[in-house]
């Protein structure tokens, strides 16, 4: 937005949005990343992106419309096209079924500050360490570094004005003998690159290879696990997307009651679990207010700016919200539950460490992690997926070797029920879902009976 | 909007100031790219609008190799300024670079084109229709299915995308291309005391234009009459009893079988291990080219970049290479790879075949997958004629749930329609049908192929690869076939043993 400031085009965009109102939002970012694979650096980049989008409202027969439309815009005239396409879409579309009085937000003094700069020392801090790790001739490795700032500009016509930058990032390090037949994998998500201690990650997974020379071939089958909290996290997060209150109302969902209504209340597992979102976690904040263009089962551009609160899922073990926009909730008959952009599992019996939950566990199977997570059966969130990376078994509560990898098929929700054991939560990046979800805090659980369905001879 | 990336004024303009940037600072290789990508899209929930959306979005970038190292930087900024300061970050991203990189960069030749243009040929622009005739193509859709009992819900959308791209090197390439794509989607729920079921239609997207909605390349009318019996059929359907069972599949199914099994697993990149810690890697290694027995000797799968209204045709990629079409696995055993010019360089080949893409200028171009095809028998055997000759099978139409480990080994799909083949006749729906199988041993079961008549290009508009993630359109063609003792487990049973 060279001829006009992000917030500037923001305000411009409600200006031209005129007394039928709307929502703006200008986004801002910048990001670097590293990639490196048989122990050399293979791509890089160094990317700035500006957007402006709007949803226009414009009174049509028997309501609201919202027309939703984005692009890159440099001048005034750039966002009287803009605008001119939103309508446009409204005024076709019709009245908006999810059509609400917008929230009347907080108005953010430093609305009018310029985004967060590119931070590339993160970046650097990584090229500089990996060197090292690149020279070890005990395995190969391959990897990804990332470092992104992202800075939003919201604005709507009801007043609110919300500035909210935040930084994420992100670090994956996969270590390989030169045979290729050993493979493990450590990762980090969180805020910047410059924590991360990457000789610690090198010597974890090299110590996974180090297992993995003593090679345990295992049938397919159920199997006593203890799943890593990035494991948990990808699985859990499925379950997240799939929790929203009008699919489950509507009969559509695992957590559609038999006969009709949903399970809310229901005892979905004994232990003392608590899944959440809450955009004050400690260390994995994020945005507190909705900013949404588009309407789906569980948001609304209606509801951008609604302030995001803690949301339990599940209360100690038992089945106390599902997602929605203000609209869907109101479809439901349930009260409105916007959930941030994170999550936490805790379960408050667990205690320790994962090593301390496998050695509990005593005879089992460790699995560090979970790859190409898929739908197989929405009625009971049926999800398949791979072992990956370390697949190690326990006995005497002792790591002594490691397995082939599986294929899993298996519901995160009964699942829930098969609990018998949990270490304290910890922040983790889910190996799955990285691309989406970095903000994790979430416990390694003892999964009694987990289908591992088929060997994989993948490495 | 954006400034149109189709007047070549602009262009060439900032591609001028990066490049004299990469010039002056010595760069070995400079490609500069600008590209718009333009979409709309339309859903509708129980008839009523749901979104209304387009998108334009579009960014410039500069990509470099200096002394032996990649650096690559984006910008949605389009000004010359911009471009200027893009290569000089890219510049950068290399000095970063050359400080870890062993072995240096290289690249295999590929022949200038000078000025050229290349647009994808459509008949009715479908990006200039009014979302007005948009939404009244869904809701006449939705209309049609809502009225049958069984159909309780009805989920229907519309989506169009356009790519307009410039590509300028040192090569004194100036190369103008545009696509277009589209797609639909209509599903029907029914909900019951015993659960719910859905029936989505199979079309799948393809690089036509709004005459595709009408008609062409599809038979509309005919799959949305059929959709609610369909469902009221799945709903009241027996479970599928787990055991092995022949399969005919439909290509409208077996495309995504192909597009993992062996699309994925004959990306050059994946075999030498660049996607080891994301995508994942590939058995099908180098060592193996030439003589792994991938399957069936009926087994003939190209990779192309030329397919007619395939969704990764293009003229050339954006390393400035020309559109080729070449064999992956010829007579059962593998042939060939998907390459770009560093792969193709690192394994000693003559060419690159121009698999080399990204989904915008603002990300790096990788090796990326083109249009994969099992091509169909010299004998022109219909669907039915397969399956009159299965004694106990079942023919899976459309797809629905797909994974595959990251070795492309073992995999498991489901799908939209399950047919039940007793002494060669249909009789029947089933429900929960998964199947599941390992690439070699599954390709070596193949036992019938149909022929042309059956031949359709399936394909998908959201495959994934790299970091940061892509996302990228493909097609993937293929007739009618038949698969011998196919493992089948009960999604049902899977969740609940």
């Amino acid at each position: 937005m060279s001829d006009l400031t992000t917030a500037q085009a923001v305000e411009v965009a409600l200006e031209l949005l005129g007394p039928d109102g709307g929502v703006a939002i200008g986004e801002v970012s910048a990001s670097t990343n590293l990639r490196w694979a048989n122990s050399q650096l293979t791509t890089n980049g160094s990317m700035q992106e500006t957007n402006l989008s709007v949803a226009a409202f414009v009174p049509v027969d028997g309501g609201l419309g919202c027309g939703i439309s984005s692009a890159q815009v440099r001048t005034r005239e750039d966002i009287e096209n803009l605008i001119a396409a939103g309508r446009a879409s409204a005024i076709a579309g019709g009245a908006s079924e999810d059509a609400q009085a917008l929230i009347e937000g907080p108005a953010h003094d430093n609305f009018h500050d310029a985004p967060a700069g590119a931070d590339s020392s993160g970046v650097s801090h990584i090229a500089g360490s990996l060197g090292d790790v690149m020279r070890d001739t005990a395995a190969e490795f391959f990897g990804y570094a990332e470092q992104s700032t992202d800075t939003m500009y919201v604005a709507t016509s009801s007043g609110t004005r919300l500035r909210f930058s935040q930084s994420t990032s992100r670090f994956e390090l996969c270590a390989k003998s030169h045979d290729r037949q050993r493979s493990a994998w450590s990762g980090q998500g969180g805020t910047t690159l410059t924590g991360v201690n990457v000789a610690a990650h090198s010597d974890s997974v090299l110590r996974g290879l180090g297992h993995q020379l003593n090679k345990i071939d295992l049938e397919p089958g159920h199997h006593n696990v203890t799943l890593s909290s990035s494991a948990v996290a990808d699985l859990m997060i499925y379950l997240l997307w799939t929790a929203s209150a009008r699919e489950a109302a509507q009969g559509r969902s695992v957590f559609s009651k038999a006969g009709g209504g949903t399970r809310i209340g229901e005892q979905l597992t004994q232990r003392n679990l608590t899944l959440a979102t809450d955009p004050n976690l400690a260390g994995l904040e994020t945005f507190d207010r909705v900013v949404n263009l588009g309407s789906s089962s569980m948001s609304s551009s209606f509801d951008t700016g609604l302030q995001i609160d803690r949301a339990e899922v599940i209360e100690n073990g038992v089945l106390r919200a599902l997602g929605s926009s203000r609209f869907a909730a109101k479809e439901a008959g349930l009260p409105v539950t916007a959930l941030s952009d994170n999550i936490e599992v805790v379960d408050a019996q667990g205690h320790g460490t994962i090593e301390d939950t496998a050695a509990r566990m005593g005879e089992g199977l460790l699995i560090t992690c979970l790859w190409y997570i898929r739908e197989v059966d929405p009625q009971s969130l049926l999800l398949t997926g791979l072992t990956r990376d370390g697949v190690y078994v326990v006995r005497g509560g002792e790591v002594i070797g490691a397995a082939n990898n599986f294929r899993f098929n298996d519901s995160p929700v009964s699942m829930l029920n098969r609990i018998t054991d949990a270490g304290d939560a910890v922040n983790c990046l889910p190996r799955e879902w990285a691309d989406w979800f970095t903000r994790s805090r979430v416990a390694p659980l003892v999964i009694e009976g987990f289908n591992l369905s088929t060997r994989s001879d993948a490495i | 909007m954006s400034q149109p990336v189709n007047n070549p004024e602009l262009p060439s303009h900032l591609s001028e100031a990066a490049l004299s940037v990469a010039a002056q600072s010595g760069a070995d290789v400079a490609q500069f790219r600008i590209a718009r990508h333009q979409s709309r899209g339309v859903s509708t929930r129980d008839g009523n609008v749901e979104n209304v959306a387009s998108d334009s979005s579009t960014a410039l970038s500069v990509r470099v190799v200096h002394n032996g190292a990649w650096g690559f930087a984006a910008s949605t900024d389009l000004t010359a300024e911009a471009a200027a300061d893009a290569a000089r970050r890219a510049l950068e991203m290399a000095a970063l670079s050359a400080q870890v990189s062993l072995n240096p960069v290289e690249l295999i030749d590929e022949p200038s084109y000078g000025t050229v243009s290349w647009t994808l040929p459509t008949e009715i622009d479908a990006m200039e229709k009014s979302d007005a005739e948009v939404i009244a193509l869904l809701q006449d859709w939705n209309a049609r299915v809502a009225g049958h009992e069984a159909v309780h819900h009805v989920d229907a959308h519309v989506a169009m995308g356009r790519d307009t791209t410039f590509f300028a090197d040192l090569n004194n390439n100036a190369i103008s291309q545009s696509r277009d794509r589209i797609s639909a989607q209509l599903t029907a729920i029914n909900v019951s005391d015993a659960g719910f079921e859905d029936m989505r239609t199979c079309a799948p997207p393809a690089g036509r234009g709004w005459e595709y909605l009408q008609g062409t390349g599809w038979d509309w009318d005919s799959e949305l009459a059929q959709i609610p019996e369909w469902l009221a059929e799945k709903a009241k359907a027996p479970s599928v009893e787990a055991g092995t069972w022949d399969l005919v599949i439909d290509p409208t199914n077996l495309w995504l079988t192909i597009h993992e099994s062996v699309g994925h697993a004959t990306e050059l990149d994946r075999a030498l291990g660049y996607e080891a810690n994301y995508a994942g890697t590939s058995f099908a290694t180098v060592d193996k080219l030439g003589n792994f027995k991938y399957g069936s000797p009926l087994m003939h799968i190209t990779g192309d970049r030329t397919a007619e209204h395939g969704l990764s045709t293009v003229g050339y990629d954006d390393e400035g290479v020309a559109a080729q079409q070449w064999d992956l696995v010829k007579d059962g055993i593998l042939s060939g790879y998907q390459t770009d010019r560093s792969t193709a360089a690192g394994i000693g080949l003559a060419r690159s075949n121009g698999c080399a893409f990204a989904d915008s200028a603002l990300h790096v171009p990788i090796q990326r997958m083109p249009n994969v095809s099992l091509q169909p028998g010299a004998t022109d055997i219909t669907t039915a004629d397969l399956i009159a000759g299965v004694k106990k099978g079942i023919y899976i139409v459309g797809d629905k749930s797909w994974s595959i480990d990251m070795q492309r080994y073992n995999f498991q799909f489901t799908g939209q329609r399950f047919f039940e083949i007793r002494d060669g006749q249909i009789v029947g729906q089933l429900r929960d049908v998964v199947y599941q199988s390992k690439t070699p041993d599954f390709w070596g079961s193949l036992a019938a192929l149909g022929g042309k008549s059956t031949y359709l290009l399936g394909g998908a508009l959201n495959c994934g690869k790299g970091q940061p993630g892509q996302v990228a359109p493909v097609s993937h063609g293929c007739p009618s076939a038949l698969f011998t003792n196919i493992n089948v487990l009960n999604g049902r049973s899977e969740a609940s043993a």
